[in-house]
């Protein structure tokens, strides 16, 4: 037990569950999604991807690719969500079923991601 | 710290490595300035409570970290956003200071640099899409070495152990980008790195000053990439017949190489002259050097040079008397003992009668002070002196010596040779072994065939991609003969102006063919002769035409119609 390994491991699983906490709720209406979330999401999102840098496991490449797929998809929620929300105007349902959908992508690849770290921990030592 | 297993990638993601925790907190400073300015209470112009979105908010947050300020938007700031601001500044101002300084202590990391500079040099040498040659070791050989072979469009590798030596070769002027590892060479991932096993690799030269080294490489090379040609430097005669047997393709020792052609200078004059002009490097004129007499010799220095030398130049018949520090002249007989800086030990030496001198002691303004004694007590001594430092030219150049030896460029044109003419260098070892009367007739022939002309010599391989219009007439059954192809066909001299040296057969070798032999396909000649023949000689090769009129001409017996032959007439004019 190390505490890099469970800052590793904290960071990666924190990165999901925002995510999933973010996407819970009717994806047509945009009150169910927080914008602080998504943000909070995103910058978890940054810094897994980040950590991810320094691993030298077999599976770090596949880890990192995952990571920065989950980066991608959240960054254009994010700018989706900035775009329709310019000059004060309210976001419709298409804008909200738009952001909610490029968040699910990102939650699929933070899903991956959760999976390698669980495969690669029960790998370790065999 | 050379490369060992799996590199774990290219310098970038060592660079991202290093870089995570300086990431890591500047995306968590911007992210809490962010956050924290969406929280932050403001006012709008009517006085109505305002928050920021997290558009301005991000936009504010940028250009406030970058220090840039383009004020206070969209509107005014409320002071309990002014005090947030005033936070964000001088944390995300030194969250910047620390990632910029990380970065630039990553960029000068001797580690990091390292990385940087084998994946430059594997990805450059990964890239190289024509021959190549390696060269380990970048002294005074393998500067000469690495200079003439791109001069002649041949591409180079150098690996060198010294950090000095390796920078060296991106200051000497050389027209081609040179590739250079700065790695000890008997590392066998660095000749991986270096390309041995690439299908463009050509040789590997082990040039280094270590004998050990070049053994090593040489080993390496020959196990790493068995086709490839190895050449390799020994400086003591202990360690060639472990090269030999380690199958290095050629044993390059400079005191042997210079003592015997010192040795030959002597017993044969001719072919002395012969071997000058055939491997003048570069197209420099062949000169009339003085000639090297024999009779008695001194030898000043009795080190691994001098011993060989000494050697030599007894068995070429030359009585040696050595000159050496007391107890450095080991068992040679006859030695006199003191130090040759003083007048009294030359003079017992014999200086005065002496023919030659041969100075090689371990310091160069030794063997500059001994050289000028030697000629002030017999201004007509032949002398030799062997120069250690390349450094020191021109000193050596002021005082021109008969002859000067520099071990390095010995080693270099012996390499040069080896790679750029190989049936040369096969030719120079088949006449080493003949009389001086064969030789005085081959200077003579040449004499008569060239002139004062500059030569050149050249490997001519008789099929159908280098001499189409000899495969052409040989497989439609007519019978060539060298003579058929050194005729001229221009209105000059009705014979080029070459000396066709050495016919090389699966078969077997005819050492100095004459017109009468038959070429085969398949066959490769050695030719000397003037560029303009070089040039006539390969318009022949491709026209069979002028190769049949030429053998048509030739009947059984009429060797004599030749010197008749028009020129003009049967051939066109090119």
């Amino acid at each position: 037990m190390s505490l890099e390994k469970i800052l590793f491991a904290f960071v990666i699983v924190l990165a999901l569950t925002l995510n999933v906490g973010f996407v819970y709720g009717n994806p047509e209406i945009i009150a169910f999604h927080d914008p602080y979330d998504l943000c909070i999401a995103l910058v978890v999102s940054l810094i897994a991807t980040v950590m991810k840098f320094g691993e030298r496991s077999l599976l770090g490449s596949t880890m990192l690719a995952t990571s920065l797929v989950a980066d991608v998809q959240l960054i254009a929620a994010a700018l989706v969500w900035g775009l329709r929300t310019m000059n004060g105007e309210a976001i419709d349902a298409t804008g909200s079923v738009m952001i909610v959908s490029l968040a699910v992508g990102a939650m699929v690849a933070n899903v991956v991601s959760v999976v390698l770290l669980v495969i690669e921990t029960a790998s370790l030592r065999r | 710290m050379s490369a060992r297993g799996v590199r774990a990638g290219p310098g970038v993601f060592l660079l991202l490595r290093r870089l995570r925790a300086p990431l890591i907190v500047l995306l968590l400073v911007y992210a809490i300035a962010v956050i924290g300015f969406t929280l932050v209470p403001g006012r709008d112009p009517a006085g109505e409570p305002w928050k920021m979105g997290f558009f301005h908010a991000f936009y504010f947050v940028s250009f406030l970290g970058t220090t840039i300020g383009l004020g206070e938007i969209p509107y005014p700031f409320s002071d309990a956003q002014r005090l947030w601001a005033t936070v964000s500044i001088y944390s995300t101002v030194i969250a910047w200071l620390y990632g910029i300084g990380a970065l630039l202590a990553t960029l000068q990391d001797p580690l990091f640099r390292r990385v940087v500079h084998e994946s430059r040099f594997s990805r450059t040498v990964n890239r190289i899409r024509e021959p190549f040659v390696i060269v380990c070791g970048y002294g005074d050989a393998g500067a000469l070495v690495t200079r003439e072979l791109i001069e002649d469009g041949i591409r180079v590798v150098v690996v060198e152990k010294d950090a000095d030596r390796a920078q060296l070769v991106e200051v000497d002027d050389l027209t081609t980008n040179v590739p250079a590892l700065h790695a000890a060479a008997v590392d066998p991932d660095v000749l991986l790195q270096a390309g041995v096993n690439k299908p463009w690799c050509i040789a590997t030269l082990a040039l280094t000053g270590d004998d050990a080294a070049n053994l090593t490489v040489a080993l390496n090379a020959r196990l790493l990439a068995p086709g490839i040609e190895t050449v390799c430097v020994a400086h003591h005669h202990e360690h060639q017949a472990a090269m030999a047997r380690v199958g290095a393709g050629h044993i390059i020792n400079p005191g042997d190489s210079f003592a015997e052609r010192l040795a030959e200078a002597i017993t044969r004059p001719s072919l002395r002259i012969i071997y000058d002009s055939l491997t003048a490097q570069s197209m420099t004129p062949a000169s009339t050097p003085r000639r090297v007499p024999g009779g008695h010799w001194i030898v000043c220095g009795y080190g691994r040079f001098g011993r060989t030398v000494s050697r030599h130049l007894r068995e070429a018949g030359v009585a040696v008397t050595v000159v050496a520090d007391q107890g450095h002249a080991g068992d040679c007989e006859g030695a006199v003992t003191g130090s040759p800086l003083d007048a009294r030990v030359l003079r017992a030496a014999g200086v005065a009668q002496a023919d030659g001198i041969v100075v090689t002691l371990a310091d160069d303004t030794l063997t500059l002070a001994v050289t000028m004694l030697a000629r002030e007590l017999n201004p007509a001594i032949f002398s030799v002196v062997r120069q250690s430092e390349k450094r020191n030219t021109p000193l050596f150049e002021a005082l021109s010596p008969e002859m000067a030896i520099v071990a390095g460029d010995v080693v270099g044109a012996e390499v040069l040779r080896i790679i750029r003419a190989p049936q040369l260098s096969y030719f120079l070892r088949l006449a080493r072994r003949e009389a001086e009367p064969w030789a005085a007739e081959l200077l003579h022939r040449l004499q008569a065939a060239i002139g004062d002309n500059v030569p050149d010599s050249w490997s001519q391989r008789f099929d159908a991609r280098s001499a189409p219009g000899v495969a052409t007439v040989l497989a439609a059954g007519t019978t060539l003969r060298v003579a058929d192809l050194l005729l001229a066909r221009d209105n000059g001299d009705p014979w080029m102006q070459a000396v066709p040296l050495l016919l090389q057969r699966e078969s077997g070798k005819v050492l100095l063919p004459d017109d009468d032999e038959r070429i085969l396909i398949g066959d490769q000649l050695l030719l000397c002769g003037t560029p303009q023949a070089r040039s006539s000689l390969f318009w022949n090769l491709h026209d069979p035409d002028a190769l049949r009129a030429s053998a048509a001409r030739r009947a059984p017996g009429a060797t004599t119609v030749i010197g008749e032959y028009p020129g003009g007439a049967g051939a066109r004019n090119v």
